[in-house]
């Protein structure tokens, strides 16, 4: 079977200093999922936002949930969409 | 724990501050420059019997505080009556969680007054609620009168690149109209502080 690899998007303010927290998760999926992610975006944006998709689904906003997530939380969902998206080789 | 005189002295001078900013400086001097201080609002902090000390909390990559902080610095510098020391706020957390917004978020920036016993007169956080209402409404605006950029309620990453640009352009274009609007609204709340110390 093989994984079909899956889209991160990161809507961060660019104007909160959420910089840190951005960089912070992008590099942790980097490390654990390497090809398995077909791409991080990274959207500067703006009134206090921090939304995490995986795959196209939103799993975490900031206006929603409150705060950052754990990076846990969205590896957890990285891992779901790609078994989800398993494909026969 | 009460602010001390000893650890707001240990706070940096606003010019002190404007040195060690390492970014928006530009952007922090223009919105110093840009301030329309009307004659009555100025006579306000300069009727005060005492200066005031005010406590600020500040980190150089906040909108809000790059908005908010060089009012206060002008009014401080054209009154003479308003004693500044300003913190960082990612070190110097014992006072930042003090002065939570809303008894939760560390929003910055936080302006408190305190009278000579250093008694806490009013405080400052973020900026007015008038001005959050303003550029809600104004979001509502936007999208209501351009139906291409479909729902205000749709994630950043579902947007087009082109209409995330021209949201994000547009937005920015409103801010800059209403900023004389938001000034108005920051010296109106902290002169509603300052009115208090003269009761």
């Amino acid at each position: 079977m093989t994984q079909r690899p899956v889209k991160v998007t990161i809507a961060y303010c660019s104007e909160c200093g959420y910089e840190p927290q951005t960089l912070a998760l992008a590099g942790a999926l980097m490390t654990e999922f390497g090809h398995d992610l077909a791409s991080i975006e990274l959207i500067p944006w703006y009134d206090g936002s921090f939304e995490v998709s995986v795959g196209g689904q939103l799993v975490h906003s900031m206006m929603r949930e409150g705060g950052f997530p754990e990076h846990e939380t969205i590896a957890q969902a990285v891992r779901s969409h790609l078994k989800a998206e398993e494909q026969p080789a | 724990m009460p602010v001390t005189p000893e650890r707001f002295a240990q706070g940096m001078t606003y010019d002190e501050y404007k040195a060690q900013m390492t970014r928006n400086q530009e952007r922090f001097a223009a919105n110093e420059r840009g301030l329309e201080l009307a004659a009555a609002d100025l006579a306000a902090f300069e009727g005060l019997r005492e200066p005031l000390h005010v406590l600020v909390l500040a980190e150089d990559w906040c909108g809000d505080v790059i908005d908010n902080l060089p009012v206060l610095g002008r009014i401080a510098a054209e009154s003479g009556t308003l004693d500044l020391r300003i913190f960082l706020r990612d070190q110097n957390l014992d006072l930042m969680d003090q002065y939570l917004n809303q008894g939760q978020f560390r929003s910055i920036p936080v302006f408190v007054f305190f009278d000579a016993q250093f008694n806490e007169v009013g405080r400052f956080i973020e900026r007015p609620a008038s001005v959050t209402e303003r550029r809600a409404r104004q979001r509502r605006d936007l999208f209501a009168q351009h139906p291409e950029f479909g729902s205000p309620d749709t994630p950043a990453d579902q947007l087009p690149e082109e209409i995330r640009v021209a949201i994000m352009q547009e937005t920015t274009r409103l801010r800059a109209a209403t900023k004389p609007d938001d000034n108005r609204e920051v010296v109106q709340a902290l002169r509603e502080i300052v009115e208090r110390a003269k009761t």
